[in-house]
C-alpha cells in the first residue's frame, strides 16, 4: 500500500467499514477501489466509507467511488460515506455529488442519515 | 518577488504529490492562507490529471511561478502523452468544476508538439 494512504476494514454485524485516511489521489485510489470491490464480489451491497481522516481526494478519488456506488445500488444496496473535513465536503459541493451520496458526519450504521455512531476502531460487539 | 521553481517528472501516478507538495511551498511561501494552499494543491494534481491522466510515457515539465501575491502552474507534455478522459467520463467535467471553482484563471493551448495546462491563483489578502 501507499505510504500516504491507510485502509482499516472493520465488519460492523454483516456492515463492512471501511476508514480511510491520508490522501486519495491517483496512485492510492486503487487500492481502496481493490478492498470496496471485495466486499461488493462477496455480496455485500451495503458498504460505508469512513473519510474522515482523508486529508487530500481528488477527481480520480471521486471517479472511483461513483463507480462503487453504481455497483452497490445495481445490487440493491448503497455506499454510505461519512465526512466531516470542510474541505472534503467542498469538493462534493463543487462537483455536485453531495447530493448523489448518502454523506453522513459520522459512521452510518442504520441507513438514518447520521443517527448512529460507532468510533474509529471501536470492537465489533456480535 | 518572484520565484521559480521547475521540475520534470515522469508521468506516473506516484509523482503526483511531489507536485502538490512543492504547489504548496511556493503558496505558503507566498503567505497563501491554509484554505487557499489546500485549493492550489488539488488544482495543481487537477491540471496534471487534466492533461495524462496521470499515466502514460515520457515526462512532465512542471513551472511554478511566484511573483507578488500571485502564483502560476504549468504542466506540459508531449502530444503523444495526452490522454483526455473520455468524453462519457465525468471526471473531466468534474476536473473543470473543482478549477473553475478553486483558481481565478486556468487554461490549456497546445504549442508546437507540446500541450499545455496552466493555472493562476491570486493571494485573496494582503499579507502583513
Amino acid at each position: 500500500m501507499d505510504a500516504t494512504l491507510g485502509l482499516a476494514e472493520q465488519m460492523i454485524g454483516d456492515l463492512p467499514v471501511v476508514v480511510v485516511s491520508g490522501e486519495l489521489d491517483l496512485a492510492t485510489v486503487p487500492a481502496l477501489r481493490e478492498c470496496l470491490e471485495g466486499h461488493l464480489d462477496a455480496g455485500r451491497s451495503v458498504i460505508v466509507v469512513d473519510l474522515r481522516a482523508v486529508t487530500f481526494l481528488d477527481s480520480t478519488a471521486l471517479g472511483a467511488l461513483v463507480g462503487v456506488l453504481k455497483r452497490c445500488r445495481e445490487l440493491g444496496g448503497d455506499l454510505r460515506l461519512a465526512i466531516t473535513e470542510p474541505r472534503i465536503l467542498k469538493l462534493f459541493a463543487i462537483t455536485g455529488l453531495q447530493k448523489t451520496f448518502s454523506i453522513s458526519p459520522v459512521v452510518d450504521i442504520e441507513g438514518s442519515g447520521g443517527s448512529t455512531e460507532r468510533a474509529r476502531g471501536e470492537e465489533d460487539p456480535t | 518577488m518572484s520565484e521559480v521553481i521547475e521540475l520534470t517528472l515522469p508521468v506516473r501516478p506516484e509523482f503526483l504529490v511531489l507536485v502538490r507538495f512543492t504547489a504548496a511551498t511556493l503558496a505558503a511561501r507566498a503567505e497563501f492562507s491554509v484554505d487557499e494552499i489546500d485549493d492550489l494543491r488539488l488544482a495543481a494534481d487537477e491540471i496534471c490529471l487534466s492533461l495524462t491522466a496521470g499515466i502514460g510515457d515520457g515526462s512532465m515539465q512542471l513551472r511554478f511561478s511566484r511573483d507578488g501575491d500571485s502564483i502560476e502552474i504549468s504542466s506540459t507534455v508531449g502530444v503523444e502523452a495526452v490522454a483526455e478522459p473520455a468524453p462519457d467520463d465525468p471526471k473531466g467535467e468534474w476536473s473543470l468544476r473543482i478549477l473553475d471553482a478553486l483558481v481565478d484563471a486556468h487554461g490549456r493551448e497546445s504549442i508546437g508538439d507540446t500541450c499545455r495546462a496552466w493555472l493562476r491563483k491570486r493571494r485573496a489578502r494582503s499579507a502583513s
